[in-house]
């Protein structure tokens, strides 16, 4: 009896019913545990070398076990990597969603690949860098405008009197205002599904910077307020946002960029 | 030289936005925009600069456009019960409400699509076409409203034929 409840323990599941019903043999016991069945799929991904500008973009196909792969894309993309096409290029790092490395555009939402669960389907997935940046190879896209433009708003506390010992101190309620802001990790996933920051963004900001603009404007340490303020009083850097919160919906930390660019507009209409 | 002194020059916002001369600043800059080519101000480490600030095209344009448009909403209202009177004042102040409405949504879609940084030639021309549309769209209004009907009636006739 113990001999066929270890036996048991040690078959998959599809075997447990035939080992409790007695009628399993001895070789059958005695047999490699069954393999897990093949169940390809085919990932499409966007491909452009820059060696070879003349070239234009394609979409290559790589087909994987989903069996043989980790739940995540990035593990489908390594995996692709590793064994497949080590030319293959894009960013990762932390794999778990607090780096922001591997955003990039999956089956038409932007998102992180780490975040993001292969769908145990036979369709394919398509797999885009995020939209509307220059590419500079792969699924690497060019953010240096995007963290031009983070610098350009003075991410960084400033305070001309500060206090005279120790540490900043703050309120509760004041510091419950900077939640749902200081998550953010600059993934630029919402920046790049806003139709604006598409057409416009050598001057409009977008949802990502304007967002960490209002965490410093909402910072009660912070005593620049009117001055962050008043940079953004002109027709290109804020105001082009048109409120259609495809930021709020695409971010994969579950922010709200929409809210806050929607709060920094009240303020200054009130101002 | 000196379209290249233009070029550099710093215009006020508002100025350039109205030149004809085909060349624009884009606000911030001393930056030419070049279409499909690399949009960096600067080496990768300076910030992007900020256009110069005025609240015109900033919050007052913005809280103007929302409460136009919040407005809009108990204007028509008003202006169907009292269009019957003799002086239909709130009829009037709805025909230009509604067109300064239009207007400004307008315009955002050409500062959205045809900004003049991108299309020197296109984008003002569209404005101007765009505030001439609006000059004369005001002035069939005003001309029905006084000489006929009124924009409130005909709709009233309409909705009811």
């Amino acid at each position: 009896m113990s001999v066929l409840a270890q036996a048991a323990r040690r078959l998959p599941r599809s075997c447990l019913s035939d080992a409790r019903t007695f009628t399993t043999s001895v070789t059958r016991f005695q047999a490699e545990p069954l393999q897990k069945p093949v169940l390809n799929k085919e990932f499409k991904i966007y491909r452009w070398n820059p060696d070879e500008p003349s070239s234009k973009p394609t979409l290559q196909s790589y087909t994987i076990d989903l069996n043989q792969t980790g739940p995540m894309i990035l593990d489908a993309l390594i995996k692709i990597k590793n064994e497949i096409d080590p030319t293959l290029t894009f960013r990762r790092s932390c794999r778990e969603g607090i780096c922001g490395s591997c955003a990039m555009n999956i089956n038409g939402q932007n998102t992180l690949a780490c975040l993001c669960r292969i769908e145990r389907d036979t369709k394919d997935t398509k797999i885009y860098p995020l939209p509307h940046m220059y590419i500079v190879k792969d699924l690497v896209p060019d953010l240096t405008q995007f963290y031009k433009q983070y610098k350009s708003i003075q991410p960084y506390l400033q305070n001309d009197n500060p206090p005279e010992k120790g540490e900043f101190l703050q309120s509760q309620e004041d510091r419950r205002k900077l939640d749902g802001l200081y998550e953010c990790i600059l993934c630029a996933c919402c920046s790049t599904s806003c139709p604006s920051y598409w057409w416009n963004q050598d001057e409009y900001l977008g949802p990502a910077t304007l967002m960490q603009a209002y965490r410093w404007i909402a910072d009660s340490r912070d005593s620049y307020g009117a001055k962050r303020k008043e940079l953004l009083q002109n027709e290109m850097s804020m105001y082009r946002c048109h409120t259609i919160f495809n930021c709020a919906r695409t971010c994969p930390k579950g922010l709200n960029p929409a809210a806050a660019i929607a709060k920094i507009k009240l303020e200054l209409a009130a101002d | 030289m000196s379209s290249s002194l233009i070029l550099r020059s710093t215009i006020p916002k508002s100025l350039a936005s109205r030149s004809i001369l085909g060349v624009r600043q884009a606000g911030s800059v001393s930056y030419k925009y070049v279409p499909g080519g690399p949009i960096y101000k600067g080496t990768a480490n300076d910030p992007t600069p900020f256009p110069p600030s005025s609240r015109t095209h900033g919050s007052y344009h913005w809280a103007f456009e929302r409460l136009l448009a919040a407005g809009l909403v108990p204007m028509t209202a008003a202006a169907f019960v009292t269009s019957g009177s003799p002086y239909p004042i709130i009829d009037g102040l709805l025909g230009i409400s509604l067109i300064i409405h239009s207007h400004i949504g307008f315009d955002a879609l050409l500062v959205d699509y045809v900004h003049p940084r991108k299309f020197p030639i296109m984008g003002p021309t569209l404005t101007w076409t765009l505030r001439a549309t609006t000059v004369a769209v005001m002035v069939g209004v005003y001309q029905f409203n006084t000489n006929d009907i009124g924009l409130t009636e005909l709709i009233a006739k309409v909705w009811t034929a």
